[in-house]
């Protein structure tokens, strides 16, 4: 058996430190990698007070996550980083009705794949048919981006759960909490090809409830964006997020969306990345109000 | 009031037991207050039901669910009404999948109901109802409500909620606070225990989750498992007490880091555990007036 983690640990305030990281992020960081950077950028211009998506500032939003992540001084030169001319790029989204990945931010990391030399026929966009898409069976690199969610099984929808569609059976990965979420990514289709994750973090949803776990009460314009080259990295950052908002909102009773494993044994099972928020680099560039982590 | 023809009607064509939710197609209404009936009407059953509902497939997976009716109904804005009618095949299971969720005000619709801004739900007989929308709910809120009155008409009569809640003592209950169930991942969605399944919930084992009380410390949490045989509650509760109460292990019993008491018992293949109670003596009468019937 797992290690058990019971609501005691969390009463406690030790379910981090079980998860695999620490309870809050620490002042002072212990060998942090490059690859464990994650920016979090957060505009209050992003979107507008009916949530419609402002594509300029969300293009900016990018730019400036992903300069700063690969520390260089303009988009292009941070985008030829991470693709070469002549590849072909997969764009792994989310369709997800009632919170799909905003296509402003799609558009946003197309328009920087084509300017960093990827021809727009080498470009696919998709979710449920990535596992049988041609383009994507033939895709040398993929970018991951989806929005920022709970899960009723998983705890959080984020980075790691986004390359669910890749597998042959979906079910097969539910069991335990989604625990193996983690070898989706040691997939022949998938492996070593990672080049970004973006997890929208513009309307995050942090409760769910009714069979479609959504309901428009549990999301809230927190207008930021989450990215890293390390999924698992990523998905902690953002697990942090969700746990401040139900802290604040459902109280420290439910601050745990049970029970997001799958984050911890990413990193220490399958090793794709960081887990430990000690271990992760945060770097928050933008607006401050109601930052929560 | 309802005509006799529309009562003839619906008594042909409702769903009968070992029947099938298609024929809600034929007798739910196309259109409300504006909203109409588009797409074609979809039915999912256990092998389906993972392609229309991203990751809550399981909720209902693990009561005894048959088949899902789903209409969708386009309104202004290009907003959109889901209707959702589940076939839960009893009353006790439509009762349990309803119990799990509550937290809005009472609706007055079927047995037992439920709205808050842009979600009803409510249960009667067999069926478990969900009407949802996703965007302006304020928009949607009388469809919703219309939506839902017409479908409760049409499910035919109240059933049964499940017998093991006559075991609650009513001292203190909070009836709207009480869920039933059978697995672990209706249990973590509402009171998290455990990341692991230390009580062996499955399938097969009945659930009640209580709460008691109003103190503001906060209530009484009270876990009842009937299990199908006798010898699985005992060493459920041994499980139980190796990983959460390792210190309880002797006398089931021990002071959490609360403060409080959490207090677990065995009577025949039933387990009983009572967390956070303000003392062992209350947690010990309290557990000792439960009214388990014989298996």
């Amino acid at each position: 058996m797992n290690k058990v983690i019971t609501r005691r640990e969390f009463v406690r305030g030790a379910s981090w430190a079980v998860l695999g990281a620490a309870v809050r992020f620490p002042g002072d960081r212990q060998d942090v990698s490059p690859s464990s950077r994650v920016v979090l950028i957060r505009q209050e211009g992003a979107l507008d007070a009916s949530s419609k998506v402002n594509e300029e500032v969300i293009q900016q939003m990018l730019d400036e996550a992903v300069m700063r992540l690969l520390d260089q001084d303009s988009p292009a030169k941070a985008f030829s980083l991470l693709v070469r001319p002549g590849e072909v790029v997969g764009i792994k989204s989310n369709v997800w009705s009632y919170l799909p990945t905003p296509p402003e931010v799609e558009g946003a990391i197309k328009r920087r794949l084509m300017e960093a030399g990827i021809k727009e026929e080498d470009i696919g966009l998709d979710d449920h048919t990535v596992r049988t898409n041609p383009l994507f069976q033939k895709a040398t690199s993929l970018i991951n981006v989806r929005p920022l969610r709970t899960h009723y099984l998983a705890g959080i929808s984020g980075c790691l759960k986004n390359y669910i569609m890749f597998a042959e059976s979906q079910p097969d990965l539910h069991p335990d909490s989604c625990a193996e979420l983690g070898s989706l990514f040691l997939l022949p289709q998938v492996k070593g090809k990672t080049r970004l994750n973006v997890l929208c973090a513009l309307t995050p949803q942090y409760y769910g409830r009714g069979p479609h776990h959504f309901n428009r009460r549990y999301v809230w314009a927190y207008k930021g964006l989450i990215v890293g080259q390390d999924p698992v990295a990523v998905d902690a950052v953002g697990l942090s997020l969700i746990m401040a908002k139900r802290r604040q909102e459902l109280g420290p009773a439910q601050e745990i969306p049970p029970v997001p494993k799958h984050i911890r044994i990413a990193d220490q099972k399958y090793g794709l990345g960081t887990s430990d928020l000690n271990r992760i680099e945060l770097v928050k560039l933008g607006w401050t109000d109601g930052m929560l982590i | 009031m309802l005509s006799p023809s529309f009562v003839l009607l619906f008594g042909l064509l409702m769903p009968q037991a070992g029947g099938t939710v298609t024929d809600f197609s034929k007798i739910l209404p196309k259109s409300i207050l504006g909203w109409e009936a588009v797409q074609k009407d979809a039915v999912y059953d256990r092998q389906t039901l993972y392609d229309y509902l991203d990751g809550g497939a399981e909720v209902y997976l693990a009561f005894d669910f048959k088949q899902a009716f789903v209409r969708k109904y386009s309104g202004p804005g290009q907003n959109e009404i889901a209707l959702d009618i589940y076939d839960m095949g009893s009353s006790a299971e439509a009762f349990g999948v309803f119990s799990c969720d509550r937290q809005d005000e009472d609706a007055g619709i079927g047995q037992e109901s439920e709205y808050g801004p842009g979600l009803l739900r409510f249960w009667q007989g067999p069926y478990f109802v969900s009407v949802t929308v996703g965007g302006d709910e304020r928009e949607a809120e009388k469809a919703i409500l219309a939506l839902g009155r017409a479908a409760a008409s049409c499910l035919g009569p109240a059933g049964e909620k499940p017998g093991l809640l006559q075991c609650l003592p009513p001292e203190g209950l909070r009836p709207n606070r009480s869920c039933y169930f059978h697995s672990a991942i209706n249990l973590n969605n509402r009171f998290f225990i455990s990341s692991e399944n230390i009580l062996n919930l499955s399938r097969q084992t009945n659930c009640l989750l209580a709460e008691y009380g109003q103190s503001p410390a906060g209530p009484v949490h009270l876990l009842v498992v009937q299990y199908l045989e006798e010898g699985q509650a005992p060493a459920a509760v041994e499980s139980f007490l190796q990983s959460y109460l390792p210190q309880g292990r002797e006398t089931g019993a021990a002071q959490t880091d609360n403060k409080k008491w959490t207090m677990a018992k065995v009577y025949k293949n039933y387990a009983a555990i009572a967390f956070d109670a303000p003392s062992r003596e209350w947690a010990e009468q309290f557990l000792s007036s439960l009214q388990f019937q014989e298996k």
